[in-house]
C-alpha cells in the first residue's frame, strides 16, 4: 500500500472519530456545558488550578503525551505485518484512545479537579490508590530500561550521534542560562542553540565517538541523572525546549518527504501469528501502548490539562484532539518502518542490529533524502532525534521515580527521601534490568504496566458514570478488553521467561549479545517477579472494581452494601 | 502568566482577577489563524515550563506565608516591624495558599 495513502487512512480515521464518535459522547452522555465553572476557573490559585487557552492546552497535552512510545511500539509491531498494526492504531484510538483521556480529563474536572491517585482512593477503594502508585513506579523504572537500552544501542552503533547529543547538552543548558539568568529575548536565544545544536549533529558526522554498549548506558544514566537532581530551570527544561524544535524540523522533514517520495509498503500486510515477543493477542495491544492507548495519558489529563481548562466544551478539542493527533504520528512510525525498507529481510535485519532505534534512524533518514539531504547528515539527524526522544524522556522519568521512591520508601527508610540517594537507586535497578534484561520482554512488562494503568482510568470512569446514572458502556467494553488484553500478555510474558529460564540452564537458548547464562537467568527471573506482581495488583484491582461498580449500578444488593466509598 | 507574556516578548501586565482571566479576556483563546498557531507553538514547546516556574515560586510563596503567618495567628517568628511590612504582599495570597496547602496530594499531582 502507498504510505499516503496509510497517511490519509489516519486522517480521514480521525477526522470521523473526532466530528461524530467523540462529538455523540461529549454531547449526548457526558453533556459538556459550556457555562459549568470548571476547577481553573472555580479554584484558580495561579499555580495548578489556571484557565488556559484551549490551543495551548492542545499543544501540552500533545507534547505530554506523543514521545518515543507511539514511534517505537509500531516499529516493533512492524514483525507481525504493517496490516494488524496499523488496524490497532485506528481501531484502538478511534474506540479506546481517545475515550480514555477525554474521559479521565472530565472525570477529574467534574471531582473538583482531583489527581487519579484521589479519585481511584473515593471511586475504587483506598489500595486502588496504592495499585496505581505502585504501576506508576514500574512503568518509570521500565521506561527508564527500556529507553535506556534503545539509547545505548543507538549511540554504540551509530557513532555520529553522540557527538549530536553532547552538544545538545551543552546548548541546553547555554539557553537555560540565557533565559533564566541572562534574560535574553527568547526567540534569539532559541534560534541561536536550534542553529547551534543542528551544527552539532552535523560535526557528529565528522567527529565519530566509539563506544561500547555498556559505556552509552551508564552514558545515559549519567544524563538522567543530572536532569533528576540539578534544578529544573538550568538543565531538563531548556534541554528539552531546544529538543522539541529539533523533533518537530525532523517529523515535518519525515511527514514532506512522504508527500513528496510516497515510497509503497515493501514490508509484507501480515507475516506470521506468533513473533518472537510473543503472538498478536495480547502482545501487540501492549507492545503498541501509546500510539493507540496509554494509561500515562490519564495522569496527564487529570492533573495536568483537567485544571487548566476554562470551559467544559474545550475537552474533546483538547484530549481527543491531541489524541487523533498522536495516532497519526503512530501511522508515521509505521511508515517509516514499513515503506523504506528495500523488503522485510531487510527491517528484520536492521532490527535484530540495532533495534527499533536504528529501523528508525535508517527509514528516517530514506524519507529525508526525498527532500535532499544527504543521507550521512540524514542518519546522524534521524539518530540524534531518536536518542533525545527518549533521553529527554528518561531524565524527567528519573526525576519522577526519586520523588516516587520518597514517597512510597521514605517513612520506612528515610534515607531514601535524600535526591541522591533515590535517583541513584533507581538507577541501579534500571542498570540492572538493562544488563540482564532482554529488551522485547523489557517493552512488553513496560506496556502492560502502561496498560493496566489505562485499564483503571476506564474502570474509574466507568464507575463514575454508573454512580451519575449515564450510559456507561462506552468506556465499559474498552476496560473489559484492556484488562483481559493486559492480563494475558503478562501471563504469557512470565510464562515465556519461566520457559526462558529452563532452556538457557539446559544450554537449548543462548543469552542475549553481552551477558552470560547466569545473567540471562537473573534477568528472566527480576522479569518474572515484576511481571507477577503487576498481574496480582490488577486481579486486585479487578475485584475491587467490580465491587465499587456493583454498589454503583445495584445499590440494593449485597454488592451495594459493600465497604466501598460512595462514589 | 508572567512566563508566557515574557516567551510572547509583551510587558508584563498587572494581574487580574480570576473571573476576568477566565472568562472575558486574560488567557481566553484568541480566535484568530494566526494567534491559535502561535498559541499553540506555545503550548508544545513551553507551557510545561512556565507550569513548572510557577510551581517553583509556589514553593517560595508558601515558606514566605509560613513565616509571616505566625503574626496573623498572634504567634509571632519574625520581629512584628518586618511581619507588618510585609502583611500587604502575603494577605491577597492567603485564600489560595490555604487551597493548596489543604488539597491532599500525593505521586499523582507532583507529576504534571
Amino acid at each position: 500500500m502507498n504510505s499516503v495513502v496509510i497517511l490519509l487512512l489516519a486522517v480521514i480515521t480521525a477526522l470521523i472519530g473526532y466530528y461524530v464518535y467523540a462529538k455523540y459522547v461529549d454531547e449526548k452522555i457526558i453533556q459538556a456545558d459550556p457555562k459549568k465553572a470548571t476547577p481553573a476557573v472555580m479554584y484558580m490559585d495561579g499555580v495548578d488550578f489556571m484557565p488556559t487557552s484551549r490551543h495551548v492546552l492542545i499543544g501540552y497535552q500533545f507534547k505530554s503525551i506523543a514521545a518515543l512510545g507511539p514511534i517505537t511500539g509500531p516499529i516493533i509491531a512492524i514483525q507481525w505485518g504493517w496490516l494488524p498494526a496499523l488496524l490497532w492504531i485506528l481501531f484502538g484510538v478511534f474506540f479506546i484512545g481517545w475515550v480514555h483521556d477525554y474521559s479521565s480529563a472530565i472525570l477529574s474536572m467534574r471531582n473538583e479537579g482531583q489527581s487519579f491517585g484521589a479519585l481511584s482512593y473515593r471511586l475504587i477503594s483506598p489500595r486502588a490508590r496504592v495499585t496505581l502508585l505502585s504501576f506508576i513506579y514500574f512503568y518509570l523504572i521500565l521506561i527508564l530500561a527500556a529507553f535506556g537500552d534503545i539509547v545505548a544501542t543507538m549511540m554504540a552503533k551509530i557513532s555520529s550521534v553522540p557527538f549530536a547529543i553532547l552538544a545538545l547538552m551543552g546548548t541546553g543548558a547555554l539557553a537555560g542560562w540565557m533565559i533564566y539568568k541572562k534574560r535574553s529575548d527568547i526567540l534569539y536565544t532559541t534560534f541561536l542553540m536550534v542553529a547551534l545544536s543542528l551544527i552539532g549533529i552535523y560535526l557528529g558526522t565528522v567527529l565519530k565517538i566509539p563506544g561500547s554498549k555498556t559505556l552509552w548506558v551508564l552514558f545515559a544514566l549519567l544524563f538522567s541523572y543530572l536532569g533528576a537532581v540539578l534544578p529544573i530551570w538550568s538543565y531538563t527544561q531548556p534541554i528539552n525546549y531546544i529538543s522539541f524544535y529539533l523533533v518537530f524540523l525532523g517529523m515535518l522533514g519525515a511527514a514532506l518527504g512522504i508527500l513528496i517520495g510516497h515510497p509503497v509498503a515493501s514490508t509484507p500486510a501480515f507475516t506470521t501469528y506468533t513473533i518472537g515477543v510473543g503472538p498478536l493477542w495480547p502482545i501487540l495491544f501492549v507492545t503498541i501502548a501509546c500510539g493507540a492507548i496509554s494509561g500515562w495519558h490519564s495522569l496527564v489529563s487529570s492533573s495536568g490539562t483537567a485544571r487548566q481548562l476554562q470551559n467544559e466544551t474545550h475537552n474533546r478539542y483538547v484530549t481527543a484532539g491531541a489524541m487523533f493527533l498522536e495516532m497519526v504520528l503512530a501511522a508515521l512510525a509505521i511508515i517509516i518502518a514499513s515503506a523504506t525498507f528495500k523488503d522485510f529481510g531487510a527491517y528484520a535485519a536492521e532490527m535484530k542490529a540495532s533495534g527499533p532505534a536504528g529501523v528508525f534512524a535508517k527509514g528516517m533518514s530514506s524519507l529525508l533524502a526525498y527532500l535532499g539531504i544527504p543521507g550521512g547528515f540524514g542518519t546522524a539527524f534521524a539518530g540524534a532525534i531518536f536518542v533525545i526522544l527518549a533521553i529527554t524522556v528518561m531524565q524527567l522519568v528519573l526525576r519522577f521515580a526519586r520523588i516516587a521512591t520518597a514517597e512510597l520508601a521514605g517513612d520506612a527508610i528515610p534515607a531514601l527521601r535524600n535526591m541522591h540517594l533515590g535517583a541513584l537507586l533507581a538507577m541501579a535497578i534500571t542498570y540492572l534490568l538493562i544488563a540482564t534484561g532482554t529488551y522485547g520482554y523489557i517493552w512488553t512488562l513496560f506496556g502492560g504496566s502502561n496498560q493496566l494503568m489505562a485499564s483503571l482510568a476506564l474502570m474509574m470512569v466507568t464507575i463514575w458514570l454508573a454512580s451519575q446514572k449515564r450510559n456507561y458502556h462506552y468506556a465499559l467494553w474498552p476496560m473489559v478488553f484492556m484488562f483481559l488484553t493486559t492480563i494475558s500478555a503478562l501471563a504469557w510474558t512470565a510464562y515465556r521467561m519461566y520457559e526462558n529460564i529452563g532452556k538457557l540452564q539446559a544450554g537449548k537458548l543462548p543469552p542475549p549479545a553481552g551477558q552470560t547464562v547466569g545473567m540471562a537467568v537473573a534477568g528472566n527471573g527480576i522479569s518474572i517477579l515484576i511481571a507477577l506482581f503487576l498481574l496480582v495488583a490488577a486481579l486486585i484491582l479487578v475485584w475491587d472494581g467490580f465491587k465499587a461498580f456493583g454498589k454503583a449500578v445495584w445499590p440494593t444488593t449485597s454488592l451495594g452494601q459493600g465497604k466501598t466509598k460512595e462514589a | 502568566m508572567s512566563v508566557l507574556l515574557f516567551w510572547k516578548g509583551k510587558k508584563k501586565e498587572e494581574p487580574k482577577a480570576a473571573e476576568e482571566l477566565a472568562g472575558k479576556e486574560g488567557t481566553a483563546a484568541k480566535e484568530g489563524l494566526g494567534d491559535a498557531v502561535k498559541e499553540l507553538v506555545y503550548g508544545l514547546a513551553a507551557h510545561d515550563m512556565a507550569r513548572y516556574a510557577l510551581k517553583t515560586r509556589s514553593s517560595m510563596e508558601h515558606l514566605f506565608i509560613l513565616i509571616t503567618m505566625g503574626d496573623l495567628l498572634g504567634v509571632p517568628i519574625l520581629p512584628p516591624y518586618y511581619s507588618l511590612r510585609l502583611m500587604p504582599y502575603v494577605v491577597p495570597q492567603i485564600s489560595t495558599w490555604k487551597r493548596r496547602m489543604l488539597r491532599e496530594k500525593d505521586l499523582t499531582d507532583a507529576l504534571f
